[in-house]
């Protein structure tokens, strides 16, 4: 496997900060600790020349101990190899560290998760909603708020095979 | 003076407001092409500073996707960038192939290759003739419009559909190209190129276009990088990246294509890229449907091969399985997934999460245009207001794709 140097490299780095490896999904996993994803990050552009983050986004798991996570997509564009890095948080404490600084374009990407989940990113410039009205006084893409209006009674779930 | 959008955070003291004006660029302002808002801060003719507000038409698209079957979620990804929902719509079909493990027939892949080249012309026309319109040439953006309609009447032959179209299925299309869809490609074909070097004529070499377009809005590649950018935004700076040749999908390492960069990334380079990519779509074009393969146009996907329209009018099983399938009764198989293709603007990427159900866990769609759009300060403070406007032309900002 190609990603085994990698993997054997930020070990030695990161050791307990690393928390699982999943392999056979379609982009090399990591999951990381939330407060090491910072330097991880860093390490990955500035030693494995993953200079392009794709993609930042949120997840919310109600079932977990910590519930929301962040997901991470970088790309080294010279050996065209992704990775993909998650880190979970608790709502009580949805601190992680703000990658702006490495990556500009991370600053809408942060913004928006921080909009529709929450999460607080420390040390982001201007940590304010960014498609939702500023109002606004939850986080609507948690999983706590149902699309459709749970009271209505004139829709039957059976009729609808759900 | 400063209050005016309350989100705006740009650090002036009392002493820069006796200097400074806020100016409010939208969000119904006719150049910025869509409903978003700038605040500009301006020195008399320059501005010193700007603050975007976006979200005018958030349709909260990911939540919805979350209480919908996989089929329900193409007629979502027709809204992101509306001026090429092909390739929204084929490009989360293959993400749902990947999800499902689906091999698609190299007929099918032309077919679609034909499809989302055609949605690329008619996204990049838009877009660069819009960019003549803002520097006060009206004429070619008339001409070539008439060869976009072209396009979305070749849309409605394969689909029905023109603006939000909805075309094609999990696993190929729902009907073959006709002999009437067919003939109207290859006169477009013909057609095409000749427009095409009419509309460079009037602008390309055109002293008044250069001197408005060239060191306009500019961007280094590496800030261009930095700042995640994508398709032809991030090859005019200089990078050659593009999804479909880093990481073919749909066999396009079966075509022998160009891709164009520039060199600094500004608006007379955008543009070059996208006349460039268009001729480079001809080609492709051209070539599919010369070496389209005999076959099938979909691929054997039981649980998504919706059944002919004419049967489910007709007979019950077919309704029923229609029904069913559109409902959503399929199980997707547990996964987590990221496929992205070359949108008209850049790489747009669908990152799927499903637990096993009949609704993606989580969907996120990575739109390139919300994603480049926040370096839009960097890239025209210090310039004058006439250049900003051509600056978010070319730059191809559709609202639809920026607030999902």
């Amino acid at each position: 496997m190609e990603y085994t140097i990698l993997l054997q490299e930020l070990k030695n780095k990161f050791e307990d900060k690393i928390l699982s490896v999943d392999e056979s999904a379609d982009i090399f996993t990591l999951t990381v600790s939330s407060e090491a994803i910072k330097p991880i990050i860093s390490y990955l552009k500035e030693q494995q020349s993953f200079i392009y983050l794709t993609d930042l986004c949120g997840i919310h798991y109600p079932e977990q101990e910590k519930e929301l996570g962040v997901i991470y997509h970088l790309h080294n564009l010279v050996a065209n190899k992704r990775i993909r890095l998650k880190t979970f948080v608790s709502k009580a404490h949805p601190q992680i560290d703000s990658i702006v600084s490495l990556f500009s374009g991370a600053n809408w990407m942060e913004r928006e998760t921080f909009d529709f989940y929450g999460v607080d990113f420390v040390g982001h410039p201007n940590l304010i909603r960014i498609l939702n009205v500023e109002y606004m006084d939850y986080h609507p893409m948690r999983k706590e708020y149902p699309l459709e209006d749970a009271t209505r009674l004139d829709k039957d779930d059976r009729f609808f095979g759900r | 003076m400063k209050t005016i959008n309350s989100e705006h955070h740009l650090d002036l003291t009392q002493e820069d407001e006796k200097h400074y004006s806020t100016l409010n660029l939208g969000p119904t302002h006719p150049a910025t092409h869509g409903i978003f808002q700038n605040v500009l801060m301006m020195n008399g003719e320059t501005i010193v500073g700007a603050e975007q507000t976006i979200g005018y038409i958030h349709r909260a698209f990911e939540k919805i996707a979350e209480r919908r079957p996989y089929y329900q979620i193409t007629t979502l990804t027709d809204r992101l960038n509306y001026c090429s929902s092909p390739i929204n719509n084929i490009g989360w079909h293959l993400a749902v192939e990947k999800l499902l493990g689906v091999e698609t027939s190299k007929r099918v892949d032309y077919m679609r290759i034909i499809v989302m080249e055609l949605a690329r012309i008619a996204d990049h026309l838009v877009c660069n003739s819009v960019i003549g319109v803002d520097s006060g040439a009206l004429t070619g953006f008339v001409y070539v419009f008439q060869e976009r309609e072209k396009i979305y009447e070749i849309y409605e032959e394969l689909c029905g559909a023109r603006l939000t179209t909805n075309l094609g299925r999990v696993g190929g299309f729902d009907r073959d190209f006709s002999p009437a869809a067919i003939q109207k490609i290859k006169a477009l074909m013909k057609r095409l190129p000749k427009v095409l070097h009419e509309f460079e004529n009037l602008l390309m070499r055109n002293r008044i276009f250069m001197d408005r377009t060239i060191n306009v809005g500019g961007i280094s590649a590496e800030r261009a990088l930095n700042y995640s950018f994508s398709g032809p935004n991030l090859r005019a700076a200089g990078v050659d990246y593009d999804v479909r040749v880093q990481e073919p999908y749909s066999s396009y390492n079966d075509f022998d294509f160009v891709v164009p960069v520039g060199q600094n990334g500004d608006t007379y380079d955008r543009f070059c890229v996208r006349e460039t990519e268009m001729w480079e779509s001809i080609k492709l074009i051209n070539n599919a449907l010369d070496n389209l393969p005999e076959g099938k146009f979909y691929t054997d996907v039981p649980a998504f091969n919706l059944p002919p329209k004419q049967d489910v009018y007709s007979k019950m099983e077919p309704l029923i399985s229609h029904f069913k399938m559109v409902m959503g009764e399929i199980d997707v198989p547990k996964k987590e997934i990221y496929s992205a293709v070359e949108g008209g603007n850049g790489e747009l990427g669908f990152y799927v999460v499903s637990d096993g159900g009949r609704t993606p866990y989580r969907l996120h769609f990575r739109r390139p245009g919300f994603i480049y759009y926040q370096a839009f300060p960097e890239m025209i403070t210090g310039s004058s207001l006439s250049d900003a406007i051509l600056t978010m032309s070319s730059m191809n900002v559709i609202a639809g794709e920026l607030d999902a």
